[in-house]
């Protein structure tokens, strides 16, 4: 769930129950006030007819009126109770409500109304007064009021969301910015994240967490790599040493087939240890992008090169190798290049079985090798790690991850696919 | 020939000094660039070996010092630094040939006898063993002055064996020769047998001695029998 989505949920909602408490007050609020208000017309009605009462000492005429009704009943003296009563209304002739309620023929309507009860003594006689007021327009006015109210809070509601909306995502920009300059972080780039100007204190913050942050992995991942150019440099020298005295042991007397059989080992260790210490180094020198040049490469030439160098090995493991080589012109390092070539057509050469098979296909966009082996896919995800190779190769386990490191400099994409029975290199140009 | 070895790893200056020394060369060493400098000031050498990193100072002035004395001694830098950008500066300050550590004694010798036959180029490129005798120029090969056919891979194997007569070379050596050490196809030599083979068949086939011998299963020997 987005932060905007979120946001705007609870606030909304918070913003809902509050405006319909507030509501259910106001309404509430207004209908007593109203209701008061009719009330105090009623006593002013009472009191009108207690002074006609004193004055003339007979009852008032009656007048059938729009706002109220008054009737007198006679009662016994002292049977009656003032007080407010909600009652109904009946609205004789209306014409207004007719009007309004014109589905209705009758005549005769009943609306709500408030009464008031109270008693009149004129002469000797005992009445029960009921003076009865309609509350349709007090109703009108709170539907009204209610109405406005509802409107208020619609609108409201509406420019919440919009304002949120418009407001947040702009203040959230220097967020979303960065959040993408962080996708794009590589511990080897060696420039730093370009982070957008921003006054917010909080967002200033994190851009200063990360940059602090990048900083010290940086300088982290400088170090490591650092330390594995000196180790592999100082472990050259040691190598050159054994190397040279394997060379100058075999030249001396005869040895036991044992002897040889030993010194073969040793020779098989320190040439496998030379080349992984060199891919070591080879390895930082790509990360390092120490390697780059612009030379004009004619690929399908270099290709076919390659090819009549490899081919005492083809012939060696009986491999048929077919290539359908177009055009294809590079700028950029022949050594990179070469070393590519190299790894991956060294692996479909160490990968395959005898009387196996090698494709190779140039084109403009891609170069495609592709190679019989064992008849299983690799796994995808594995197969670039660093020191992860299957077991029975005999390679460095950095012969992939050199290739995807150099087409990630040369911005190319290396990938691989299994569709029986080839395995699929794919250096998309 | 008179070769001077400047390195400063013992054992490295020793095993090289060990593989040069033989009837008629005359192998000198230097372990710093004092002792270095002031040797290739005083005398005269078809070969200098020169380390890039030495205690004292560095190769590279030495090799700057040389070129400034017009000295035409021939030069092969031997470094574990492997950047392109040593390796141009070196052979742009004059060196005649850039090897990177480690490597096989084997593959130094044929490095250094290039440079001195290069440089001792007295209007000939005939490179003449007993009956064989190598056009290097045209690249080919004559056996009691009877052309014989090799492959490209078999010439250099051919020179390569000449420039170690006598010595025991590794299939290691021989297949990083061939094919550089960018090919990883380790304990896999049969191509390397089969390119052997050949090359002594046709040598054999044109009336030449029997010179390469396989030695203890771990290597060959191109000697005189």
């Amino acid at each position: 769930m987005k932060l905007l989505t979120r946001y705007n949920r609870v606030n909304l909602l918070t913003t809902i129950v509050v405006m319909l408490i507030t509501g259910i007050i106001y309404y509430q609020a207004i209908s007593v006030i109203l209701i008061n208000q009719l009330e105090k017309d009623l006593v002013v009605e009472e009191n009108e007819i207690f002074e006609y009462v004193s004055l003339n000492h007979h009852l008032p005429q009656v007048f059938k009126s729009n706002d109220q009704q008054i009737t007198f009943t006679e009662a016994s003296p002292g049977s009656v109770r003032r007080e407010f009563i909600n009652t109904i209304y009946r609205n004789y002739n209306n014409v207004k409500y007719v009007k309004r309620h014109h589905h209705r023929d009758d005549e005769e309507e009943f609306e709500s109304g408030r009464g008031l009860i109270t008693s009149v003594t004129v002469g000797d006689k005992y009445y029960k007064v009921l003076i009865v007021v309609s509350t349709v327009e007090v109703e009108d006015l709170i539907k009204i009021i209610f109405g406005i109210t509802a409107g208020v809070i619609l609108l409201l509601l509406v420019t919440l969301y919009t304002t949120n909306r418009l407001l947040l995502n702009r203040l959230w920009q220097p967020f979303y910015d960065l959040l993408k300059e962080l996708r794009f972080f590589n511990v080897t780039d060696n420039k730093d994240i370009p982070l957008g100007k921003t006054n917010i204190d909080e967002f200033e913050e994190l851009n200063q967490a990360i940059i602090g942050m990048s900083t010290r992995v940086k300088s982290d991942y400088k170090e490591l790599k650092s330390f594995t150019e000196n180790a592999s440099h100082e472990l050259l020298t040691p190598i050159a040493v054994i190397n040279s005295k394997l060379d100058t042991l075999i030249q001396t007397d005869s040895f036991s087939l044992q002897q040889s059989k030993l010194l073969s080992d040793l020779y098989s260790a320190v040439s496998k240890l030379t080349r992984l210490n060199q891919s070591l180094l080879l390895l930082v020198k790509i990360e390092n992008r120490l390697l780059e040049s612009n030379e004009h490469i004619d690929l399908k030439l270099h290709i076919e090169e390659m090819l009549i160098q490899f081919e005492e090995i083809f012939l060696d493991k009986e491999l048929k190798v077919s290539s359908d080589l177009g055009e294809k012109e590079l700028v950029t390092s022949t050594y990179l290049v070469d070393i590519l070539l190299n790894n991956l057509l060294g692996n479909a050469i160490r990968h395959n079985h005898p009387g196996g098979e090698i494709r190779i296909k140039l084109t403009p966009e891609s170069l495609t090798i592709q190679n019989t082996g064992r008849p299983e896919a690799l796994k995808q995800d594995q197969i670039f790690v660093r020191f992860h190779k299957s077991t029975e190769s005999e390679g460095s386990g950095l012969g992939l991850t050199i290739s995807r490191q150099i087409c990630e400099n040369l911005k190319f994409t290396l990938n691989y696919g299994y569709k029986a029975p080839y395995h699929t290199f794919t250096v998309s140009f | 020939m008179k070769i001077l070895i400047i390195e400063d790893e013992k054992g490295l200056r020793e095993s090289i000094e060990e593989y040069f020394t033989e009837a008629g060369n005359i192998c000198e060493t230097a372990s710093n660039y004092q002792e270095g400098l002031s040797k290739v000031s005083l005398y005269s050498y078809d070969c200098i070996l020169l380390d890039i990193t030495l205690p004292g100072g560095s190769g590279i002035d030495i090799l700057k010092h040389l070129k400034r004395d017009n000295n035409n001694d021939g030069l092969l830098i031997i470094s574990a630094k492997n950047s392109l950008d040593d390796r141009l500066e070196g052979l742009d300050l004059g060196a005649d040939d850039y090897l990177v550590k480690p490597f096989h004694l084997s593959e130094l010798r044929a490095r250094v006898t290039a440079i001195i036959r290069r440089k001792t180029f007295n209007g000939s490129n005939q490179l003449v063993f007993n009956e064989i005798n190598i056009d290097l120029l045209a690249k080919t090969v004559n056996v009691n002055n009877q052309p014989i056919k090799l492959t490209r891979k078999e010439y250099a194997l051919l020179l390569y064996f000449l420039a170690n007569k006598g010595k025991v070379v590794s299939k290691n050596a021989i297949a990083e020769h061939l094919w550089g050490d960018g090919m990883d196809l380790a304990n896999n030599f049969d191509f390397i047998y089969s390119h052997i083979k050949n090359l002594r068949k046709k040598l054999i086939e044109a009336g030449s001695n029997d010179y390469i011998q396989a030695a203890y299963g771990m290597g060959y020997k191109f000697t005189n029998p």
